[in-house]
């Protein structure tokens, strides 16, 4: 028999994401960062992402362009790092990896941040909070905040409540919180800064005198449905405790995948797409193989920069493919079916596509005549193989597969290490 | 081709390739007898590393350990989970710096040894004033 104390405990959710990721990942191995002011700089080198504390401290605002921060970086001891994805998407891993032990209902959210599914009383949740908190820093080496609560939407909020406030030691649970405290942080926490609400939505609510986060959980649900969204009512109704976001598995973040990058220099020609696209239609096609996966459908886009004065243009092609695929030749020609629509003398700042309908391969083989050339030969592991070995761009299928004079390929002139991904680069110790 | 594949290859789902090459699926001639046997091969995370997710590599710089085994150029298997304990090889931030030293933990205080005579040992008051980066397990000692 089950004990009563048990039976009562409703499932809760933890809401656990890394302060400042990248920023973080970055001085996991590079302890002399500790302290400084850090900012992680976007696709190619652009603007400022990622800011330590200490960086927001000295007023810099995301998106602040580098070219702005550089001439004070020296005098004000700011550094500036590259956006290592490879790090970044490795120390993620690890980071969700980690909380799987906690939790076998785990979604990841993003890169940094995730949902688990807990249980218990709340002194049972708040020292759970702690072991993950305090795990994650000793195995990874990375800070985390957790917020408890009974709702998604109210685990995010605790969360921010646990960063922001140092007196709950990182880890905030919503039904150890008093009531009085509870009401006096949502009266002074502006509606935007809740899940979900942003920009339009945020000044269609002031108009009704929906100015703080507790105006919003004593709005009128069926009201808020009928004016705005059941959306909306969904937020508040998770706002007075009740679930509506239901808990996603992990592979729904995997029922896509994009590969879409901005270029450091435009493409002004459709021959300089085609080379872009054969690359892309070979990372994707490496993804895939590694998660086992096929794919159908394979979307293709470019777009022009919005912010040149120039001619837009927004291309783009949906190809659906013959038989579910991981062939990179394939999924590279399936792609080039965007090109009729470049035009030649437009300047493309960004192009990507993106893969649906993904599915394991090998369930269903495809039917003797449909089966693909390539796929038999296994080109796609073998050019993982040579790429993983001499490096990107060693080897490339037909127009991708040029080493020198790729002039789009991605700035990243102050990246650190790929301390965890390339044996080359691994972090150094000093024996002195 | 020179390629070994085991049953093993064919359950993980692999490619219509993998099965053709498998020894199983040929239906004529005598099976390998080794194939009954063949259980992967040795596989070095399987054994150096015993928590993948809390485990780095890092590369060595310089000759303070040298006594350890440690040289300059090796690469040590380094997790950073365990408790460090005296003796242990550890990893300590020292002004700003990964560095590596023997952990000596006596009740007349806390060292940081060096394994070499020339270089000196460095004092802490309490554990609680060093940050341990992580511990050292296994030294890949270039021979």
């Amino acid at each position: 028999m089950a004990k009563p104390a048990l039976m009562r405990s409703m499932p809760q959710i933890a809401h656990v994401d890394v302060n400042c990721f990248y920023a973080s990942a970055e001085r996991a191995f590079d302890p002399s960062l500790e302290g400084r002011p850090l900012v992680i700089l976007s696709n190619n080198d652009g603007c400022a992402v990622t800011r330590s504390p200490e960086a927001k401290a000295l007023g810099i605002a995301t998106g602040e362009p580098w070219f702005k921060l550089a001439p004070r970086a020296k005098e004000w001891g700011l550094v500036a790092k590259s956006s290592n994805y490879e790090l970044y998407g490795d120390i993620s891993a690890r980071v969700m990896e980690l909380l799987g032990r906690y939790s076998a209902w785990l979604e990841v959210y993003s890169i940094d941040e995730a949902f688990l599914g807990v249980k218990g009383e709340p002194d049972q949740l708040l020292p759970l909070g702690r072991t993950i908190r305090d795990a994650v820093r000793r195995h990874v080496g990375v800070p985390v905040c957790v917020g408890i609560a009974p709702t998604k939407t109210l685990a995010k909020l605790c969360n921010k409540w646990a960063k922001n406030n140092p007196a709950f030691g990182g880890v905030c649970l919503w039904e150890a919180v008093p009531h009085d405290v509870q009401d006096n942080l949502l009266a002074r926490l502006p509606v935007d800064e809740i899940w979900g609400i942003a920009g339009r939505l945020t000044r269609r609510l002031n108009v009704l005198g929906i100015f703080t986060v507790r105006d919003l959980v004593r709005a009128d649900p069926v009201m808020i449905r009928d004016k705005f969204s059941v959306v909306l009512m969904r937020t508040v109704l998770e706002l007075r405790g009740t679930p509506c976001i239901p808990m996603e598995e992990e592979r729904i973040g995997r029922d896509q995948l994009i590969f879409s990058r901005s270029f450091a220099t435009p493409v002004t020609t459709a021959e300089g797409l085609r080379q872009v696209l054969g690359i892309y239609g070979q990372q994707a096609s490496a993804r895939l193989s590694k998660h086992g996966l096929q794919a159908k459908v394979l979307t293709a886009f470019a777009a022009t920069s919005p912010f040149r004065q120039q001619e837009q243009a927004y291309p783009s092609v949906c190809v659906s493919l013959p038989t579910p695929t991981a062939d990179p030749l394939l999924l590279a020609r399936a792609a080039h079916a965007l090109l009729p629509q470049i035009r030649d003398g437009l300047k493309y700042a960004k192009a990507g596509i993106m893969l649906t309908d993904l599915r394991p391969s090998g369930n269903q083989p495809p039917l003797e005549p449909f089966e693909n050339p390539h796929e038999e030969r296994g080109i796609g592991p073998l050019l993982e193989d040579v790429s993983k070995r001499f490096g990107r761009g060693s080897i490339g299928l037909g127009h991708a597969g040029i080493k020198t004079g790729l002039d789009w390929t991605m700035k990243r002139d102050m990246r650190s290490p790929r301390y965890t991904t390339h044996w080359d680069e691994l972090p150094v110790v000093r024996a002195a | 081709m020179g390629v070994i594949v085991g049953p093993r290859v064919i359950d993980a789902g692999a490619s219509l390739f993998s099965v053709l090459i498998s020894p199983v699926a040929v239906a004529a001639g005598f099976p390998s007898p080794a194939q009954d046997y063949f259980d992967g091969r040795i596989d070095l995370n399987a054994h150096l590393i015993k928590d993948i997710t809390s485990t780095f590599v890092v590369r060595v710089t310089g000759n303070s350990m040298e006594g350890a085994g440690i040289s300059d150029g090796d690469e040590l298997i380094v997790n950073r989970a365990l408790e460090p304990k005296d003796g242990s090889v550890v990893i300590a931030v020292l002004d700003g710096e990964l560095t590596v030293k023997r952990l000596r933990i006596t009740a007349r205080g806390v060292v940081l040894q060096a394994e070499n005579p020339r270089y000196p040992d460095i004092k802490v008051p309490a554990l609680s004033d060093l940050t341990i980066w992580g511990v050292a397990t296994r030294c890949l000692h270039h021979v």
